[in-house]
């Protein structure tokens, strides 16, 4: 497994999050699951990003119980965390289009 | 503006949002912890991996807090909620290191507000650059003024003044008011405008023109209680009915702000005093568009043709390198050296303050190695460290700065009550909000100065370090050079003040022992002036021989005299004498001489001592032969070693053609100025050519302490007429102390700032060669324990504190060469190089220097090698 790129990080909470409202050690299996345990989630960020996305007002955040009726803090997608992880997902795509061609362009000159 | 909110609520909301945090956390770990276990771990191992997935929940916090933005503010509050708690901890450090900041911080403050109300404080003059004033001031005749304004392209506009006591009658007083006479075009030069009615017109300072007066703000307020309506109104104004024709605004003066109202000048051409009398000051304002070289070529042309046109003693003589003045220069420029030299002398009290606490703060960051060391063995970088050292000085520059600003405040009116202040300058000086402005940079600047040693011990890992390898701790090393340079800097500073201060007390030991003339004990000086409308000569001279009379006959008063001008304050009018048997001395070579009216008995009173011949009697009277007597410099420098006795001088103050016999020679009194020549002065008897003036200083002898009788001759003067004012009241004594002001004044604050600088000095050398010992400690014990004799350990460390002293005096030494210069203007008697005051300063601070490394060099000494070993 690897760490996640660094910058994407962000981008793959708010992804989670776009699903439903869900607990930070939540949210690091749900990017390993998803990332079909490509990634592995850097523990040690994922408190300081919520925070960030917290701060930026992407993300709110509010206690309540899990399942088995454990108190945790949930996080949820506010709407301009929507329109953030809409914008990040274009220019995702737009990056990692345009970083493939030119890896393609290498491979098929040499 | 949401980031901000964000933020706010977040610093406010600091702890509830790491227990949230933590729990969070703690969840996190429970459910890595379960998910591993189903993987196969034990409780144990599966808790400790969690753990080491999740990083070090200290760490977590610290970076999550960054990300939430309020990192800087969280930390800045903690730093300071350590830093106050250190600083309590420590009550007698703080308590010594915030006071001496606050001495600094708070005499810079006050001198700061002193110099920016008197050089930098626009004068209540419209482009006070433009106006100039003439050279030679109070020497200008009516008659020059009316010539040389009409030569004066250069100028927008040109007037005249001088400065007079007037008597102006109210319903309930009668009171003597420094008053400004001036042409018509004083307030149009100034522009000036008035706050009520107007200012002078065109053809006021003419013979024939209505009598005006215009009021300052406080006249019209405390004298007519504000009167809306005074414009217009007459009031009796040196005897005679006189309008109103306007109020100035508060904040308006001129020339100094003692000046409390304005009249037209009389400028009649007919007048003798137009034509003789030099009395007043050119003030001018230059024109917008002219150049220096203009003007220089016009004061040029006008000094040629005032040349052409009077004829000038030599010392007097206009023609002769003509210049202006700017008004600022002119009204305080000689304050300039004094302030600067208080200024310069707080500020390295400041700076000196600074380094002792940056000294004390090295001192304790040795006994906070542990501390430090723990918290850099906790993940504190250098960099977070060094925020608390600089948030620590910084909190104690505060403190200071606080501090020193009160003190400033509470005893601003003291200090400059103790300036050499004159005219009324002081009415200008007020504290204002600018004062906290100053006080919070001083703070700020000193507390970042004082951060600055230790911070940079910090950041080359020392104390870090020295915690983890204590023992290691060598000897002289780039650290070493540090705190050399420290005492090499007190040292220098505190040699410069002391020598300062060495140069002024003997400066006043020399003012105090020249010879004044006369003796002040038991003299008092009463000011006596009559209203010149309302009262004839007659009636005036009646009156002065009826006041002396009764005023003898007071208990305890044996003489009394009367004199126009009193010796050592007033100064006096100079006029050019005719010396009969000297006549190439004629015309323009006419020698100088003070003039001076006195009864028979006011030598008496004022103890002036007959060298020659006699004094005046009762027969000297306007009908009996003219006599005169002369001053030791007269007498010696008309007649050298022949008697000047039976001579004959031009009589009276110089008006009359008369001759009049030296019957007498006086020992010289100072006339304005204790120091320096005294100059050539004749007095003639009152009753030949004073009698029935207006004005007049009674002194009188007496047993008693002459302030005890101020009250009672108050009463006596209104007593023998009601329309009679008495103006000051002096003792002798204290005319002498006031003469004196200046250099026993500045000797008091240098003298302060001297002592200052030398305690500082000392327990900053103390401070910084004890730091010293105590790293040695265990390295010195070793020694010991070797065998080293103590003495030697002694030695090296007086020789080692000494070598940074003897630099730092050398080098004190050396700028107080260079600077004593500026003092020079304040010395008499003593050179700016005086090697007897630079040698004691240099001494005192040897000393002072010495002792402060002996005390811990015996320590030193002392130390028990096994304490030293086993102990920290």
């Amino acid at each position: 497994m690897r760490d996640i790129l660094r910058g994407t990080l962000d981008l793959l909470i708010l992804r989670v999050l776009a699903l439903e409202p869900m607990h930070g050690w939540g949210i690091s299996e749900r990017i390993e699951w998803m990332s079909g345990e490509v990634f592995t989630v850097n523990q040690g960020s994922l408190y300081p990003a919520l925070q960030r996305l917290l701060r930026k007002g992407w993300v709110s955040s509010r206690w309540n119980r899990t399942e088995e009726n454990r108190r945790a803090r949930y996080y949820e997608m506010t709407p301009a965390g929507r329109r953030q992880l809409q914008e990040e997902e274009t220019r995702w795509a737009e990056t990692s289009a345009a970083v493939n061609r030119v890896l393609r362009l290498t491979e098929e000159k040499s | 503006m949401r980031g901000i909110l964000h933020r706010m609520k977040a610093v406010l909301m600091r702890r509830s949002w790491e227990r949230d945090v933590s729990e969070e956390l703690r969840f996190h770990l429970e459910m890595e912890t379960r998910k591993l276990m189903q993987e196969g771990l034990s409780e144990a191992e599966a808790h400790r991996e969690a753990k080491i997935r999740l990083g070090g929940e200290e760490l977590m916090l610290e970076r999550a807090r960054e990300e939430r933005g309020t990192a800087f503010w969280d930390r800045t509050l903690q730093d300071l909620r350590f830093g106050g708690r250190v600083l309590l901890r420590a009550p007698v450090f703080t308590v010594v290191a915030v006071l001496t900041l606050a001495l600094g911080i708070g005499g810079t403050v006050a001198l700061f507000s002193v110099v920016q109300g008197l050089l930098l404080r626009p004068l209540p003059v419209e482009e006070e650059d433009q106006v100039v004033t003439f050279w030679f001031d109070y020497s200008w005749r009516g008659s020059e003024f009316d010539f040389a304004r009409t030569r004066l392209p250069a100028f927008e506009s040109v007037a005249a003044y001088s400065n007079i006591g007037l008597t102006l009658h109210t319903d309930q007083e009668s009171l003597r008011i420094p008053t400004t006479v001036a042409s018509a075009e004083l307030f149009d030069v100034l522009g000036a405008r008035p706050l009520l009615g107007q200012t002078f017109r065109a053809g006021d300072d003419r013979p024939g023109a209505e009598r005006v007066i215009i009021l300052s703000y406080a006249v019209w307020q405390q004298q007519y209680g504000g009167d809306p309506d005074i414009i217009g109104k007459r009031v009796l104004a040196g005897g005679e009915p006189t309008t109103v024709l306007g109020v100035m605004p508060r904040e308006f003066y001129f020339p100094t702000p003692n000046m409390k109202a304005w009249m037209p000048l009389d400028l009649d051409p007919a007048s003798s005093q137009y034509r003789n009398n030099g009395w007043l000051v050119l003030v001018g304002r230059v024109g917008k568009d002219v150049t220096e070289a203009q003007l220089q070529a016009n004061l040029r042309s006008l000094g040629t043709e005032l040349g052409e046109n009077w004829d000038y003693p030599e010392q007097w003589d206009k023609s002769r390198n003509p210049f202006v003045t700017p008004l600022r220069t002119y009204l305080v420029g000689d304050l300039r050296p004094i302030l600067a030299v208080l200024l310069g002398a707080v500020g390295m009290i400041l700076v000196m303050a600074c380094v002792n606490v940056a000294a004390l703060l090295l001192v304790r960051s040795a006994d906070r190695i542990g501390e430090m060391s723990l918290r850099t063995a906790l993940g504190a970088g250098r960099g977070r460290l060094a925020r608390q050292v600089l948030t620590e000085s910084l909190l104690l520059g505060l403190l200071a700065g606080g501090v020193g600003v009160s003190l400033a405040w509470t005893s601003f009116d003291v200090l400059v009550a103790s300036l050499p202040l004159t005219m009324g300058l002081e009415e200008v000086l007020s504290l204002d909000w600018t004062v906290l402005v100053t006080g919070l940079v001083l703070a700020l600047a000193s507390g970042s100065l004082i951060a600055l040693v230790p911070i940079r011990r910090l950041l080359r890992g020392e104390l870090a370090e020295a915690g983890l390898v204590r023992r290691s701790q060598g000897g002289v090393t780039g650290r070493g050079k540090l705190h050399a340079s420290l005492v090499v800097s007190e040292v220098l500073l505190s040699v410069v003040l002391a020598s300062g201060a060495a140069l002024l007390i003997r400066t006043v030991d020399r003012i105090r022992n020249v010879e004044v003339g006369l003796d002040p004990v038991g003299v008092l000086a009463v000011d006596v002036s009559l209203p010149p409308g309302s009262m004839s000569a007659q009636e005036r001279a009646q009156y002065f021989d009826v006041l002396v009379e009764r005023t003898r006959s007071l208990p305890g008063v044996s003489v009394v005299g009367l004199i126009n001008r009193l010796p050592v304050r007033d100064g006096g009018w100079q006029g050019s004498v005719r010396v009969e048997d000297r006549p190439e001395l004629d015309g323009a070579l006419r020698p100088n001489a003070y003039w001076r009216a006195v009864t028979p008995d006011a030598f008496e009173a004022l103890g002036v001592e007959l060298v020659e011949g006699r004094g005046f009697e009762s027969t000297d009277r306007g009908d009996a032969p003219q006599v005169a007597v002369v001053n030791e410099t007269f007498a010696r420098r008309m007649w050298g070693e022949e008697s000047p006795l039976g001579r004959r001088i031009g009589a009276g103050n110089g008006n009359t053609n008369g001759w009049a016999e030296v019957v007498g020679v006086v020992r010289n009194v100072a006339v304005d100025d204790l120091v320096g020549e005294v100059p050539m002065a004749r007095y003639f008897p009152w009753d030949q050519g004073n009698r029935g003036v207006e004005y007049a200083v009674m002194v009188l002898k007496t047993g008693l302490y002459p302030t005890s009788l101020t009250s009672v001759v108050r009463n006596l003067v209104r007593e023998v007429d009601s329309r009679a004012t008495v103006g000051r009241v002096e003792t002798m004594s204290s005319v002498l102390d006031q003469a004196m002001a200046e250099p026993l004044r500045l000797r008091f604050f240098l003298g302060l700032f001297s002592i200052l600088g030398i305690v500082l000095g000392t327990v900053g050398v103390y401070g910084i060669v004890s730091f010293g010992v105590q790293r040695r400690r265990s390295e010195m014990g070793i020694r010991l324990a070797l065998g080293a004799e103590p003495f030697w350990l002694l030695r090296e460390v007086v020789g080692g504190g000494m070598i940074p002293v003897l630099l730092g005096v050398g080098g004190g030494l050396v700028v107080s060469l260079l600077t004593t210069t500026l003092l020079a203007g304040f010395l008499y008697g003593v050179e700016p190089t005086d090697p007897v005051s630079l040698g004691a300063a240099g001494l005192a601070l040897l000393s002072a220097g010495g002792l402060a490394t002996l005390i811990p060099a015996s320590r030193a000494a002392r130390i028990h090698p096994a304490t030293a070993l086993r102990g920290e």
